[in-house]
Protein backbone atom coordinates (compact mmCIF):
# COMPACT_ATOMS: atom_id res chain seq x y z
CA UNK A 1 0.00 0.00 0.00
CA UNK A 2 2.31 2.92 1.20
CA UNK A 3 4.99 1.61 -1.40
CA UNK A 4 8.44 2.98 -1.07
CA UNK A 5 9.69 2.34 -4.38
CA UNK A 6 9.52 -0.89 -7.04
CA UNK A 7 13.02 -1.15 -5.96
CA UNK A 8 13.11 -0.17 -1.98
CA UNK A 9 13.86 -3.88 -0.98
CA UNK A 10 11.44 -3.78 1.76
CA UNK A 11 10.34 -7.39 2.27
CA UNK A 12 7.26 -8.58 4.46
CA UNK A 13 6.66 -11.78 5.17
CA UNK A 14 8.26 -15.16 4.84
CA UNK A 15 11.65 -15.36 4.06
CA UNK A 16 14.82 -17.46 3.96
CA UNK A 17 12.48 -20.02 2.47
CA UNK A 18 15.03 -22.52 0.55
CA UNK A 19 16.81 -23.36 4.32
CA UNK A 20 13.49 -23.79 5.92
CA UNK A 21 11.70 -26.08 3.04
CA UNK A 22 15.05 -27.69 2.31
CA UNK A 23 14.71 -29.22 6.41
CA UNK A 24 11.35 -30.16 5.50
CA UNK A 25 12.22 -31.57 1.70
CA UNK A 26 15.54 -33.92 4.40
CA UNK A 27 13.52 -34.68 6.55
CA UNK A 28 10.35 -35.85 4.82
CA UNK A 29 12.80 -38.26 2.24
CA UNK A 30 15.28 -38.86 4.83
CA UNK A 31 16.22 -42.89 4.05
CA UNK A 32 14.39 -42.65 0.97
CA UNK A 33 15.89 -44.77 -2.21
CA UNK A 34 12.66 -43.55 -4.87
CA UNK A 35 12.53 -39.76 -4.94
CA UNK A 36 9.99 -38.05 -7.63
CA UNK A 37 9.97 -34.46 -7.79
CA UNK A 38 9.23 -31.68 -10.16
CA UNK A 39 10.67 -28.26 -12.33
CA UNK A 40 9.26 -25.95 -13.35
CA UNK A 41 10.17 -22.17 -13.96
CA UNK A 42 9.87 -18.98 -15.66
CA UNK A 43 7.07 -17.88 -14.10
CA UNK A 44 7.68 -14.58 -14.37
CA UNK A 45 4.31 -11.99 -14.43
CA UNK A 46 2.35 -14.89 -15.35
CA UNK A 47 0.35 -15.13 -11.62
CA UNK A 48 -2.89 -16.86 -13.21
CA UNK A 49 -0.83 -19.71 -14.32
CA UNK A 50 1.32 -20.00 -11.46
CA UNK A 51 -1.48 -20.13 -9.23
CA UNK A 52 -3.08 -23.08 -11.68
CA UNK A 53 0.01 -24.66 -11.31
CA UNK A 54 0.10 -24.39 -7.55
CA UNK A 55 -3.61 -26.06 -7.58
CA UNK A 56 -2.37 -28.53 -10.13
CA UNK A 57 -0.15 -29.96 -8.11
CA UNK A 58 -1.65 -30.08 -4.83
CA UNK A 59 -4.16 -32.11 -6.03
CA UNK A 60 -1.54 -34.94 -6.59
CA UNK A 61 -0.13 -36.93 -3.72
CA UNK A 62 3.07 -38.58 -4.91
CA UNK A 63 5.35 -35.97 -5.41
CA UNK A 64 8.16 -35.23 -2.67
CA UNK A 65 9.17 -31.28 -3.73
CA UNK A 66 8.91 -29.14 -6.39
CA UNK A 67 12.44 -26.90 -7.64
CA UNK A 68 11.62 -23.60 -8.93
CA UNK A 69 13.92 -23.38 -11.76
CA UNK A 70 14.21 -19.38 -11.68
CA UNK A 71 12.70 -16.03 -12.92
CA UNK A 72 9.96 -15.61 -10.00
CA UNK A 73 10.04 -11.95 -11.62
CA UNK A 74 10.52 -10.20 -14.70
CA UNK A 75 11.66 -6.87 -13.40
CA UNK A 76 13.31 -7.34 -10.48
CA UNK A 77 11.35 -5.52 -8.61
CA UNK A 78 10.71 -6.08 -5.04
CA UNK A 79 6.92 -6.65 -4.50
CA UNK A 80 6.88 -9.34 -8.06
CA UNK A 81 9.42 -11.48 -5.58
CA UNK A 82 6.69 -11.20 -2.69
CA UNK A 83 3.84 -12.08 -5.16
CA UNK A 84 5.05 -15.01 -6.51
CA UNK A 85 6.99 -16.34 -3.00
CA UNK A 86 3.12 -15.85 -1.98
CA UNK A 87 1.70 -17.99 -4.99
CA UNK A 88 4.48 -20.37 -4.52
CA UNK A 89 3.94 -20.85 -1.15
CA UNK A 90 0.24 -22.58 -1.42
CA UNK A 91 2.14 -25.63 -2.37
CA UNK A 92 1.61 -28.42 -0.42
CA UNK A 93 4.98 -29.71 -0.87
CA UNK A 94 7.84 -27.74 -0.15
CA UNK A 95 9.69 -25.88 -3.11
CA UNK A 96 13.33 -24.53 -3.47
CA UNK A 97 14.13 -21.00 -5.83
CA UNK A 98 16.60 -20.89 -8.14
CA UNK A 99 18.11 -17.62 -8.83
CA UNK A 100 16.58 -16.80 -12.57
CA UNK A 101 18.42 -13.79 -15.07
CA UNK A 102 15.62 -11.75 -14.45
CA UNK A 103 15.63 -11.94 -10.99
CA UNK A 104 19.14 -10.35 -10.87
CA UNK A 105 17.64 -7.39 -12.33
CA UNK A 106 18.20 -3.87 -10.24
CA UNK A 107 19.15 -4.85 -6.87
CA UNK A 108 16.62 -7.94 -7.22
CA UNK A 109 19.61 -10.24 -6.15
CA UNK A 110 19.72 -8.91 -3.39
CA UNK A 111 15.87 -9.52 -2.05
CA UNK A 112 16.20 -12.74 -3.72
CA UNK A 113 18.64 -13.52 -1.10
CA UNK A 114 16.70 -12.30 1.54
CA UNK A 115 13.51 -14.08 0.24
CA UNK A 116 14.84 -17.46 -0.96
CA UNK A 117 18.68 -17.78 0.55
CA UNK A 118 21.76 -17.62 -1.17
CA UNK A 119 22.39 -18.24 -4.97
CA UNK A 120 24.15 -21.42 -4.39
CA UNK A 121 22.78 -24.14 -2.53
CA UNK A 122 22.39 -28.12 -2.22
CA UNK A 123 20.56 -30.59 -0.20
CA UNK A 124 19.66 -34.28 0.18
CA UNK A 125 16.66 -35.93 -0.87
CA UNK A 126 16.92 -39.21 0.38
CA UNK A 127 19.92 -40.85 -1.69
CA UNK A 128 20.23 -38.12 -4.05
CA UNK A 129 22.06 -35.09 -3.80
CA UNK A 130 20.63 -31.82 -5.45
CA UNK A 131 22.95 -28.86 -6.24
CA UNK A 132 21.69 -25.43 -7.05
CA UNK A 133 23.92 -23.49 -9.20
CA UNK A 134 23.46 -19.68 -10.20
CA UNK A 135 24.81 -19.73 -13.59
CA UNK A 136 23.63 -16.15 -15.06
CA UNK A 137 27.01 -15.07 -15.41
CA UNK A 138 26.27 -12.22 -18.11
CA UNK A 139 24.56 -10.59 -14.97
CA UNK A 140 27.70 -10.44 -13.29
CA UNK A 141 30.37 -8.96 -15.01
CA UNK A 142 33.20 -11.27 -13.73
CA UNK A 143 32.83 -9.11 -10.47
CA UNK A 144 31.62 -12.58 -9.05
CA UNK A 145 32.96 -16.13 -10.13
CA UNK A 146 29.52 -17.77 -12.28
CA UNK A 147 29.47 -21.07 -12.29
CA UNK A 148 31.33 -21.19 -8.85
CA UNK A 149 33.94 -23.51 -8.87
CA UNK A 150 34.95 -23.22 -5.71
CA UNK A 151 31.47 -23.74 -4.46
CA UNK A 152 31.24 -26.89 -6.99
CA UNK A 153 34.55 -28.48 -5.81
CA UNK A 154 33.34 -28.32 -1.72
CA UNK A 155 30.38 -29.72 -2.56
CA UNK A 156 32.13 -32.60 -4.51
CA UNK A 157 34.72 -32.71 -1.83
CA UNK A 158 31.86 -33.05 0.89
CA UNK A 159 30.00 -36.09 -0.66
CA UNK A 160 28.08 -38.68 1.78
CA UNK A 161 28.33 -41.99 0.57
CA UNK A 162 25.25 -42.08 1.67
CA UNK A 163 24.07 -40.13 -1.05
CA UNK A 164 25.10 -41.83 -3.92
CA UNK A 165 23.19 -40.26 -7.09
CA UNK A 166 23.23 -36.50 -7.95
CA UNK A 167 21.06 -33.96 -9.83
CA UNK A 168 22.20 -30.45 -11.03
CA UNK A 169 20.01 -27.68 -10.94
CA UNK A 170 20.60 -24.22 -12.43
CA UNK A 171 18.44 -21.68 -14.53
CA UNK A 172 20.41 -21.10 -18.08
CA UNK A 173 22.37 -24.03 -19.39
CA UNK A 174 25.44 -24.02 -20.69
CA UNK A 175 25.73 -22.15 -24.41
CA UNK A 176 22.65 -20.10 -23.33
CA UNK A 177 23.77 -16.22 -23.54
CA UNK A 178 23.78 -16.40 -20.22
CA UNK A 179 26.40 -19.14 -19.37
CA UNK A 180 30.06 -17.94 -19.22
CA UNK A 181 30.63 -20.35 -22.28
CA UNK A 182 34.27 -20.20 -22.25
CA UNK A 183 34.04 -22.54 -19.56
CA UNK A 184 31.16 -24.85 -20.52
CA UNK A 185 33.38 -27.75 -21.02
CA UNK A 186 35.00 -27.63 -17.79
CA UNK A 187 31.70 -26.67 -15.95
CA UNK A 188 30.41 -30.31 -17.53
CA UNK A 189 33.86 -31.89 -16.61
CA UNK A 190 33.71 -30.83 -13.33
CA UNK A 191 29.98 -31.78 -12.19
CA UNK A 192 30.93 -34.96 -13.69
CA UNK A 193 32.72 -35.50 -10.72
CA UNK A 194 29.86 -35.78 -8.66
CA UNK A 195 28.55 -39.32 -7.77
CA UNK A 196 26.36 -40.69 -10.41
CA UNK A 197 25.67 -37.32 -12.31
CA UNK A 198 21.88 -38.58 -13.19
CA UNK A 199 21.19 -35.54 -15.40
CA UNK A 200 20.80 -32.25 -15.02
CA UNK A 201 17.99 -29.45 -15.24
CA UNK A 202 17.28 -25.83 -16.02
CA UNK A 203 14.77 -23.37 -17.23
CA UNK A 204 15.28 -20.21 -19.02
CA UNK A 205 14.96 -20.95 -22.70
CA UNK A 206 10.86 -20.86 -22.04
CA UNK A 207 10.18 -24.09 -24.20
CA UNK A 208 10.66 -27.84 -23.20
CA UNK A 209 14.12 -29.21 -23.84
CA UNK A 210 15.63 -32.13 -23.71
CA UNK A 211 19.29 -32.51 -24.89
CA UNK A 212 22.92 -34.63 -24.85
CA UNK A 213 24.43 -31.12 -24.80
CA UNK A 214 28.00 -32.11 -24.80
CA UNK A 215 27.43 -36.10 -26.58
CA UNK A 216 28.73 -37.72 -23.06
CA UNK A 217 25.24 -39.31 -22.06
CA UNK A 218 24.35 -36.29 -19.71
CA UNK A 219 21.03 -35.15 -20.19
CA UNK A 220 19.89 -31.49 -20.29
CA UNK A 221 15.97 -31.36 -19.41
CA UNK A 222 14.61 -27.82 -19.56
CA UNK A 223 11.20 -26.21 -18.29
CA UNK A 224 8.96 -24.55 -20.39
CA UNK A 225 7.66 -20.76 -18.89
CA UNK A 226 4.91 -21.46 -16.75
CA UNK A 227 2.28 -19.58 -19.33
CA UNK A 228 3.10 -22.75 -21.82
CA UNK A 229 0.76 -24.62 -19.00
CA UNK A 230 3.53 -27.91 -18.65
CA UNK A 231 5.67 -28.71 -15.46
CA UNK A 232 8.44 -32.06 -15.35
CA UNK A 233 7.75 -35.29 -12.69
CA UNK A 234 11.54 -36.81 -12.35
CA UNK A 235 11.36 -40.04 -10.66
CA UNK A 236 14.86 -41.69 -9.78
CA UNK A 237 14.32 -44.76 -8.79
CA UNK A 238 15.94 -47.42 -6.91
CA UNK A 239 17.13 -49.76 -9.91
CA UNK A 240 19.52 -47.37 -11.25
CA UNK A 241 17.09 -45.42 -14.08
CA UNK A 242 15.15 -42.17 -13.95
CA UNK A 243 11.95 -41.63 -15.73
CA UNK A 244 10.65 -38.01 -16.04
CA UNK A 245 7.42 -36.91 -17.49
CA UNK A 246 5.70 -33.73 -19.30
CA UNK A 247 2.64 -32.85 -17.07
CA UNK A 248 0.11 -30.31 -18.82
CA UNK A 249 -2.24 -28.93 -16.58
CA UNK B 1 63.18 57.40 -13.52
CA UNK B 2 59.67 57.82 -12.30
CA UNK B 3 56.96 55.53 -13.46
CA UNK B 4 54.24 58.71 -14.28
CA UNK B 5 54.58 62.52 -15.11
CA UNK B 6 52.06 64.32 -12.64
CA UNK B 7 50.84 65.62 -15.82
CA UNK B 8 49.86 61.38 -16.80
CA UNK B 9 48.60 61.14 -13.04
CA UNK B 10 46.07 63.91 -13.56
CA UNK B 11 44.62 62.19 -16.70
CA UNK B 12 44.75 58.27 -15.30
CA UNK B 13 42.65 59.76 -12.80
CA UNK B 14 40.64 61.80 -14.86
CA UNK B 15 39.92 58.63 -16.72
CA UNK B 16 39.25 56.65 -14.18
CA UNK B 17 36.79 59.04 -12.22
CA UNK B 18 35.17 59.22 -16.10
CA UNK B 19 34.57 55.24 -15.73
CA UNK B 20 33.40 55.14 -12.26
CA UNK B 21 30.73 57.72 -12.97
CA UNK B 22 30.02 56.07 -15.83
CA UNK B 23 29.68 52.63 -13.96
CA UNK B 24 27.49 54.75 -11.66
CA UNK B 25 25.35 55.88 -14.51
CA UNK B 26 25.14 52.15 -15.94
CA UNK B 27 23.77 51.10 -12.20
CA UNK B 28 21.62 53.68 -11.89
CA UNK B 29 20.11 52.62 -15.66
CA UNK B 30 19.96 49.04 -13.98
CA UNK B 31 18.36 50.25 -10.51
CA UNK B 32 15.76 52.23 -12.48
CA UNK B 33 14.63 49.46 -14.36
CA UNK B 34 13.90 46.87 -11.60
CA UNK B 35 12.18 49.80 -10.10
CA UNK B 36 10.06 49.73 -13.19
CA UNK B 37 9.51 46.18 -12.79
CA UNK B 38 8.69 46.37 -9.03
CA UNK B 39 6.16 48.77 -10.02
CA UNK B 40 4.39 46.97 -12.21
CA UNK B 41 4.41 43.93 -9.98
CA UNK B 42 2.64 45.72 -7.02
CA UNK B 43 -0.33 43.51 -6.67
CA UNK B 44 -4.28 45.04 -6.39
CA UNK B 45 -3.97 44.53 -2.91
CA UNK B 46 -1.06 46.81 -2.60
CA UNK B 47 1.32 44.30 -1.39
CA UNK B 48 4.66 43.85 -3.51
CA UNK B 49 5.68 40.92 -5.37
CA UNK B 50 9.50 40.31 -4.67
CA UNK B 51 9.40 37.26 -6.47
CA UNK B 52 9.85 39.60 -9.53
CA UNK B 53 13.02 39.10 -11.98
CA UNK B 54 15.55 35.97 -11.48
CA UNK B 55 13.07 35.59 -7.65
CA UNK B 56 10.48 34.00 -9.76
CA UNK B 57 12.86 30.66 -10.03
CA UNK B 58 12.17 29.88 -6.07
CA UNK B 59 9.73 27.81 -5.54
CA UNK B 60 6.45 29.13 -4.34
CA UNK B 61 5.87 26.48 -1.72
CA UNK B 62 7.55 23.09 -0.44
CA UNK B 63 6.49 19.64 0.06
CA UNK B 64 6.66 16.99 1.73
CA UNK B 65 5.77 13.10 0.51
CA UNK B 66 5.51 9.85 2.61
CA UNK B 67 5.72 6.98 0.22
CA UNK B 68 3.79 6.85 -3.59
CA UNK B 69 7.48 5.18 -5.41
CA UNK B 70 9.20 7.91 -5.17
CA UNK B 71 11.12 7.18 -1.83
CA UNK B 72 9.90 6.60 1.70
CA UNK B 73 9.95 9.95 2.65
CA UNK B 74 10.68 12.97 -0.25
CA UNK B 75 10.89 16.53 0.08
CA UNK B 76 10.61 19.23 -2.07
CA UNK B 77 9.26 22.48 -3.56
CA UNK B 78 7.29 23.71 -6.67
CA UNK B 79 5.53 26.25 -8.80
CA UNK B 80 1.94 26.74 -9.55
CA UNK B 81 0.86 28.80 -12.35
CA UNK B 82 -2.72 29.20 -14.77
CA UNK B 83 -5.09 31.34 -14.14
CA UNK B 84 -7.06 29.67 -11.63
CA UNK B 85 -3.40 28.00 -10.46
CA UNK B 86 -4.39 24.70 -11.72
CA UNK B 87 -1.12 24.16 -12.59
CA UNK B 88 1.68 22.44 -10.72
CA UNK B 89 5.20 21.26 -10.99
CA UNK B 90 6.84 20.00 -8.11
CA UNK B 91 10.87 18.79 -8.25
CA UNK B 92 11.18 16.47 -5.54
CA UNK B 93 14.63 14.56 -3.64
CA UNK B 94 13.46 10.99 -1.78
CA UNK B 95 15.43 9.04 0.32
CA UNK B 96 14.91 5.49 0.48
CA UNK B 97 16.56 3.36 3.25
CA UNK B 98 18.20 0.26 2.21
CA UNK B 99 15.71 -2.35 3.72
CA UNK B 100 16.99 -5.67 2.36
CA UNK B 101 19.55 -3.92 -0.68
CA UNK B 102 22.94 -3.30 0.31
CA UNK B 103 22.55 0.86 -0.16
CA UNK B 104 20.50 3.57 1.08
CA UNK B 105 19.21 5.18 -2.02
CA UNK B 106 18.77 9.21 -3.59
CA UNK B 107 15.81 9.33 -6.03
CA UNK B 108 14.55 12.46 -8.00
CA UNK B 109 11.26 13.43 -8.68
CA UNK B 110 9.47 15.69 -11.45
CA UNK B 111 6.04 16.07 -10.87
CA UNK B 112 3.20 17.62 -12.88
CA UNK B 113 -0.10 18.39 -11.18
CA UNK B 114 -3.63 19.56 -12.33
CA UNK B 115 -5.91 20.55 -9.90
CA UNK B 116 -9.15 22.05 -11.77
CA UNK B 117 -11.65 22.52 -8.98
CA UNK B 118 -10.98 24.62 -5.81
CA UNK B 119 -13.84 24.63 -3.37
CA UNK B 120 -13.84 27.21 -0.71
CA UNK B 121 -15.15 25.82 2.75
CA UNK B 122 -15.67 28.93 5.11
CA UNK B 123 -13.20 31.48 4.82
CA UNK B 124 -10.22 28.96 6.56
CA UNK B 125 -10.81 25.93 4.78
CA UNK B 126 -10.48 24.97 1.15
CA UNK B 127 -10.90 21.58 -0.71
CA UNK B 128 -9.58 20.19 -3.96
CA UNK B 129 -11.96 17.25 -4.79
CA UNK B 130 -9.31 16.28 -7.62
CA UNK B 131 -5.52 16.32 -7.82
CA UNK B 132 -4.36 14.27 -11.02
CA UNK B 133 -0.87 13.95 -12.99
CA UNK B 134 1.99 12.17 -13.55
CA UNK B 135 5.59 12.10 -12.40
CA UNK B 136 9.29 10.53 -13.64
CA UNK B 137 10.88 9.13 -10.67
CA UNK B 138 14.77 8.32 -11.10
CA UNK B 139 16.73 6.37 -8.89
CA UNK B 140 20.49 6.84 -7.87
CA UNK B 141 22.59 3.49 -7.78
CA UNK B 142 25.00 1.50 -10.34
CA UNK B 143 22.26 -1.48 -10.20
CA UNK B 144 20.00 0.52 -12.61
CA UNK B 145 20.07 1.68 -15.84
CA UNK B 146 18.14 3.84 -18.12
CA UNK B 147 19.05 1.60 -21.26
CA UNK B 148 19.85 -1.61 -21.44
CA UNK B 149 23.53 -2.37 -21.01
CA UNK B 150 25.87 -3.15 -24.20
CA UNK B 151 26.48 -6.93 -22.71
CA UNK B 152 23.00 -7.45 -23.60
CA UNK B 153 21.87 -8.90 -26.81
CA UNK B 154 19.44 -6.12 -28.50
CA UNK B 155 15.84 -5.75 -26.46
CA UNK B 156 16.76 -8.33 -23.70
CA UNK B 157 15.34 -6.90 -21.00
CA UNK B 158 13.20 -3.96 -22.87
CA UNK B 159 13.07 -1.60 -20.13
CA UNK B 160 14.87 0.95 -18.08
CA UNK B 161 15.06 0.09 -14.21
CA UNK B 162 16.20 3.85 -13.29
CA UNK B 163 13.03 5.70 -14.37
CA UNK B 164 9.79 4.81 -13.66
CA UNK B 165 6.25 7.17 -14.99
CA UNK B 166 3.60 7.15 -12.74
CA UNK B 167 0.24 8.17 -12.61
CA UNK B 168 -1.91 9.78 -9.64
CA UNK B 169 -5.28 10.86 -8.05
CA UNK B 170 -6.03 12.14 -5.03
CA UNK B 171 -7.41 15.25 -2.91
CA UNK B 172 -6.43 17.87 -0.80
CA UNK B 173 -7.43 20.14 2.31
CA UNK B 174 -6.39 23.14 2.79
CA UNK B 175 -5.80 25.73 5.60
CA UNK B 176 -5.45 29.32 5.21
CA UNK B 177 -3.30 31.17 7.84
CA UNK B 178 -3.65 34.77 8.90
CA UNK B 179 -1.58 36.25 6.01
CA UNK B 180 -0.30 39.56 8.66
CA UNK B 181 1.45 36.93 11.36
CA UNK B 182 2.19 33.62 9.75
CA UNK B 183 5.13 33.53 7.12
CA UNK B 184 3.18 30.68 5.50
CA UNK B 185 -0.21 31.68 3.60
CA UNK B 186 -1.16 28.04 3.87
CA UNK B 187 -1.18 24.49 4.87
CA UNK B 188 -2.03 21.23 2.75
CA UNK B 189 -2.88 18.17 3.52
CA UNK B 190 -3.44 15.58 0.59
CA UNK B 191 -3.35 11.62 -0.44
CA UNK B 192 -2.36 10.42 -3.41
CA UNK B 193 -3.45 6.78 -5.14
CA UNK B 194 -0.65 5.94 -7.77
CA UNK B 195 0.79 3.16 -10.21
CA UNK B 196 3.70 2.78 -12.21
CA UNK B 197 4.68 1.86 -15.75
CA UNK B 198 6.28 -2.00 -13.97
CA UNK B 199 2.95 -2.36 -12.12
CA UNK B 200 0.92 -1.65 -14.38
CA UNK B 201 1.98 -3.98 -16.83
CA UNK B 202 2.07 -6.68 -13.83
CA UNK B 203 -1.47 -5.92 -13.48
CA UNK B 204 -2.61 -6.29 -17.02
CA UNK B 205 -3.44 -10.17 -18.26
CA UNK B 206 -4.27 -11.60 -14.93
CA UNK B 207 -6.79 -11.60 -12.07
CA UNK B 208 -4.42 -12.80 -9.07
CA UNK B 209 -2.96 -8.74 -8.73
CA UNK B 210 -5.67 -7.10 -6.97
CA UNK B 211 -5.58 -3.27 -6.37
CA UNK B 212 -4.23 -3.44 -3.16
CA UNK B 213 -1.35 -4.95 -4.75
CA UNK B 214 -0.38 -2.59 -8.23
CA UNK B 215 -2.29 0.55 -6.35
CA UNK B 216 -0.02 2.58 -3.86
CA UNK B 217 -1.06 5.33 -1.32
CA UNK B 218 1.06 8.25 0.03
CA UNK B 219 0.17 11.24 1.95
CA UNK B 220 1.89 14.70 1.77
CA UNK B 221 1.74 18.54 3.21
CA UNK B 222 2.31 21.37 1.17
CA UNK B 223 3.30 24.48 2.60
CA UNK B 224 3.04 27.91 0.10
CA UNK B 225 4.87 30.39 1.09
CA UNK B 226 4.47 33.38 -1.89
Amino acid sequence: MFDSHPYDGQVTGDKGINAKNIARIEAACAGKTSIKFVSMGDTQRWYDETEEFVKALNKRNDIDFVIHDGDFTDFGATEEFMWMRDIMNGLNVPYVGLLGNHDCLANGEDIFRTIFGPENFSFKAGNVNFICLNTNALEFDYSRPVPDFEFIQNEIDKQQPEQNKTVVAMHARPYSEQFDNNVARVFQNIIKGFPDLQFCINGHDHHLQANDLFNDGIMYYGSASIDEKSYLVYTITPDNQYTYEVVYF
Amino acid sequence: MKLFTFKTKITLLAVFVFLVNNTTVHAQKVVKDTVLIITDSIKPNGEKNYRAGWGILIPEYAKLQYAGSMGFLSLGGGWDYGKRKQWETDLFMGFLPHYSTSKNKITFTLKQNYIPWKLDVGSKFMIEPLTTGLYLNTIWGRDFWVKELEKYPNSYYAFSSKIRINVFVGQRITYKFNEDREIFKSATFFYEVSTNDLYLLSAVNNSYLKPKDYLVLSLGLKVQMF
